[in-house]
């Protein structure tokens, strides 16, 4: 075992603090608390090229498709400064991975680069009205016909298909097979005649929350499809293997710095706002049942720590976790949301208002934390289905 | 960067594993709550001939120079198997003696330890049971060329069986907090120490040791006079990641046996793992023994380096002692009554994680510690950035 990173990898997590420094002005960081849930702005876009340009983009996947061929934890580092600030550049829920590992000659080809690039976005079509969890249960339908499939039904909840370029989908094949066995996974412009898209706002929208804050989103979608003809070869997969497929490029989504960060954060927020702030003249920080609390907190989220660079240490050794990455998604939500609420004890009333409001506490971050930290525990696998993998796939624990 | 283990590191702690499965049964760790010594010295010797007892101790002295790590890797074997042998306060003392002690001291003690030939053991808690300085209100008087000590301490393991003690005291009269402590390496058969056995829940061997004017020589000190805190310190930190070792090592041999037991056992016609209630158990089981064992292996790491890893130390501690704790009575609970059986094996390992969360720091003494660490030194912290100069006990 080796805790430290390389003096490489300092230098290349210092490199990116210095880029940081010099390239996430006060502008392109209001540019990206407003357009969090609009896409991305042209600021935003041009420190994006920047960013790529210094090759810190997909840094694990391989060169012939515009990566780096680096190292995982070289990627995690990056990662772990760039997300502070709003950047997404682990490629973590892009679909890259199972596109790599899945796709054909042509999709690595066009996919892989352009995903790197920050020209190709994916909305993922999941989650349907009646599959959720439980997400074999799908019932939107893909129809051979010729060279093209007829897509129709429903899904909710796609994330950024309002400025996604492509969706990222899942549709059912084979109406008679199992239904794990007959589903099949499609890659696709969001522009493809027949594609609707719907807003559906969430309780963290009026006001939108800031940066950084856990869930944080303002703004799902539902989408439509209605005869929607889509060549066979936007096919990601072979046909009716979309379920492994799409099971395996979620497992490899589920790891990473941008993951464990997002229910990390407050604690760090916590314990540096106790120690500069008091309410008339008492800081929480003197209480001794803040004090242990807070330590408990700091504690936890560690093991959050851990557990992502253990799953990391795995990929690196060119292994597949089997348990380790549902446990690291176990542990970074709930401990997301006994922190949030633990500070919401700390702070008491205070820790109710939101941005904007008289009294806010660093722009409502806490407050709006309160509203939405759960939600990494719903979504991309919940937690009650992570510990099924965790008891069923780790531990070898019967099917009820 | 790279948490997991080496393949050396994965052979030793595969060796370990397989000679206790084979030397150590159950039947012997309850044999030994039942008798005077409390180890079988067969085995003990034993272990020390297969290099265990001098893993991080120096090829001089007949050891093996290797790491704490290692070492910890060994002791979690020792957890798993709840081998009745006093590996933990032996070593305890021997890393301070080798640390911290004279050539004569060194010379005079780990030789025989690395060979099987002395255990050792430390002395700290008095009637006040926190791990702290202030808690310390034995008495080192200077009396010529040495020193006269009068004390009473608590929970002294293994003293029945140590032919050393290591005894934190005060050296200077009226002294406060960290100042005028002195460490001194005692003879247990010197004249005016008397001890008496403590009744535990884990049936170990705990001592109440009073200290009757109680002559040392001026040899016998490990340190300066007065300013061994930072000496007792570092014992108590390497003592305390040593034992998280041993607890994630116990605890999850613990939560196997339940994972085992749900999978034989039926209930309303299905084995009881297939329930998802028992199973989100047996997860979370696994991910806090996963947890546990991360932060202690980072602790031990980092002493490894020579960084300071108290802050280390602490949060490994205050994280296993609640959910070691959650795992043993987790896996009490999903064995229904048998676990509760005195003739079923399951309690020696409850018992035994159970009594080491009460070792070597509480789990609101060590948040105290991170907690200082934290909110009272100025600067902004960090997640994954170390934080150090003010956590100290
Ligand atoms: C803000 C937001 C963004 C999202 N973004 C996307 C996206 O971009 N793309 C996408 O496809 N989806 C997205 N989702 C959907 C998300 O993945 C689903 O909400 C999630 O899969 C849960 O599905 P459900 O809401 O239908 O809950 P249900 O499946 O109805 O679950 C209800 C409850 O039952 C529990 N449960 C279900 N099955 C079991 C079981 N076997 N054992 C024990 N408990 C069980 C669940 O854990 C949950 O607590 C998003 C959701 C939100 C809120």
């Amino acid at each position: 075992m080796d805790f430290a990173f390389t003096p490489e990898q300092e230098q290349l997590r210092q490199e990116v603090r210095d880029f940081i420094a010099e390239n996430v002005t006060d502008s392109v960081r209001a540019e990206v608390e407003d357009a969090m849930d609009e896409g991305h702005g042209e600021e935003y876009m041009k420190l994006r090229a920047k960013i790529a340009e210094r090759g810190w983009i997909g840094i694990s996947f391989p060169k012939e498709y515009g990566g780096q061929d680096g190292s995982r934890i070289d990627q995690y580092i990056v990662e772990e400064e760039l997300a502070r600030v709003g950047v997404n550049v682990g490629l973590s829920g892009s679909g890259g991975p199972a596109i790599l590992a899945a796709g054909t000659e042509e999709q690595k080809q066009y996919f892989i680069p352009r995903l790197i690039r920050g020209e190709v976005t994916f909305a993922l079509g999941f989650t349907e009205p009646q599959a959720g969890a439980d997400l074999a249960g799908l019932q939107t339908r893909a129809v051979r016909d010729g060279d093209d499939y007829i897509i129709n039904g429903q899904k909710m909840y796609t994330s950024s298909a309002h400025y996604a370029t492509h969706i990222y989908m899942m549709a059912r094949t084979d109406p008679d097979a199992p239904k794990h066995k007959g589903i099949s996974i499609f890659l696709f412009p969001m522009d493809t005649p027949g594609v609707t898209v719907r807003p559906l706002w969430t309780i963290q929208n009026d006001p939108p929350a800031p940066m950084g804050t856990t869930y944080g989103m303002g703004r799902t979608n539902e989408t439509f499809f209605e005869d929607v003809r889509v060549p066979a070869s936007s096919m990601l997969g072979e046909e009716n293997m979309g379920w492994y497929v799409g099971a395996m490029g979620l497992n490899l989504d589920r790891v990473g710095a941008s993951r464990y960060l997002i229910s990390v954060r407050r604690d760090e927020d916590i314990v540096n706002w106790v120690k500069e702030n008091e309410f008339d003249g008492h800081s929480p920080s003197e209480d001794p049942e803040v004090r242990d609390r807070i330590a408990e907190m700091w504690i936890e989220a560690q093991v959050c720590r851990l557990m992502t660079l253990r799953s990391m240490s795995i990929v690196e050794h060119g292994g597949n976790f089997t348990y380790e990455g549902s446990a690291e998604k176990v542990w970074a939500p709930e401990h997301g949301v006994r922190t949030t609420e633990g500070i919401s004890q700390i702070l008491g009333p205070y820790a109710q208002l939101l941005n904007g409001s008289i009294g806010a506490v660093e722009d409502g971050v806490f407050a709006h934390n309160l509203m939405g930290s759960f939600q990494s525990g719903i979504n991309h696998g919940s937690v009650q289905v992570m510990r099924d993998q965790v008891a069923r796939r780790g531990l070898g624990m019967p099917r009820g | 960067m790279d948490v997991l283990l080496t393949d050396e590191e994965e052979m030793l702690k595969n060796s370990a594993r397989e000679f206790l499965e084979a030397e150590c049964s159950p039947e012997l760790a309850r044999e030994m709550e039942r008798d005077d010594l409390g180890y079988p010295p067969q085995l003990w010797k034993q272990m020390a001939t297969l290099g265990w007892v001098g893993m991080a101790l120096p090829e001089r002295y007949g050891g093996q120079g290797l790491s704490l790590t290692y070492l910890g890797l060994v002791m979690e074997e020792v957890g798993r198997h709840i081998v009745p042998v006093p590996l933990h306060s032996t070593m305890t003392a021997a890393l301070t003696i080798n640390a911290d002690g004279t050539d004569e001291q060194r010379q005079e003690t780990l030789p025989k330890v690395c060979s099987g030939d002395m255990v050792l053991t430390w002395a700290f808690s008095e009637a006040d049971p926190r791990y702290r300085a202030e808690s310390v209100k034995m008495e080192a008087r200077r009396d010529g060329d040495g020193y006269i000590l009068n004390g009473t301490k608590m929970f002294v393991d293994n003293f029945n069986a140590s032919e050393k003690c290591l005894v934190v005291c005060r050296s200077t009269h009226g002294s406060q907090g960290t100042d005028g402590i002195s460490l001194f390496l005692v003879d247990t058969s010197s004249p005016g120490i008397s001890h008496e056995l403590l009744t535990t829940l884990a049936k170990d061997k705990q001592s109440q040791v009073v200290f009757e004017n109680v002559r040392v020589p001026s040899s016998a000190m490990i340190g300066e006079e007065g300013s061994a805190w930072p000496i007792v310190e570092a014992m108590l930190d390497r003592g305390t990641a040593l034992l998280c070792t041993q607890m994630t090592g116990a605890a999850r041999k613990d939560a196997e046996m339940a994972i085992d037991y749900s999978k034989n056992r039926l209930a309303f016609g299905r084995p009881v793992a297939s329930f998802q209630s028992i199973q989100h158990i047996c997860a979370d089981m696994i991910m806090w023994v996963d947890g546990g064992q991360l932060l202690t292996y980072e602790a031990l790491w980092r002493m490894d380096q020579g960084l300071p890893a108290s802050v280390e130390v602490s949060q490994a501690k205050a994280f296993c002692n609640e959910k070691c704790e959650a795992v043993v009575r987790s896996s009490q609970i999903i064995h229904g009554g048998i676990g509760f059986m005195m003739e079923f094996n399951l309690h020696l390992w409850f018992r035994r994680v159970t009594a080491w969360t009460l070792r070597l720091g509480t789990t609101f003494e060590h948040r105290a510690r991170v907690a200082r660490a934290l909110l009272d030194q100025p600067g902004k912290m960090r997640l994954g950035r170390s934080m150090y100069q003010t956590a100290s006990r």
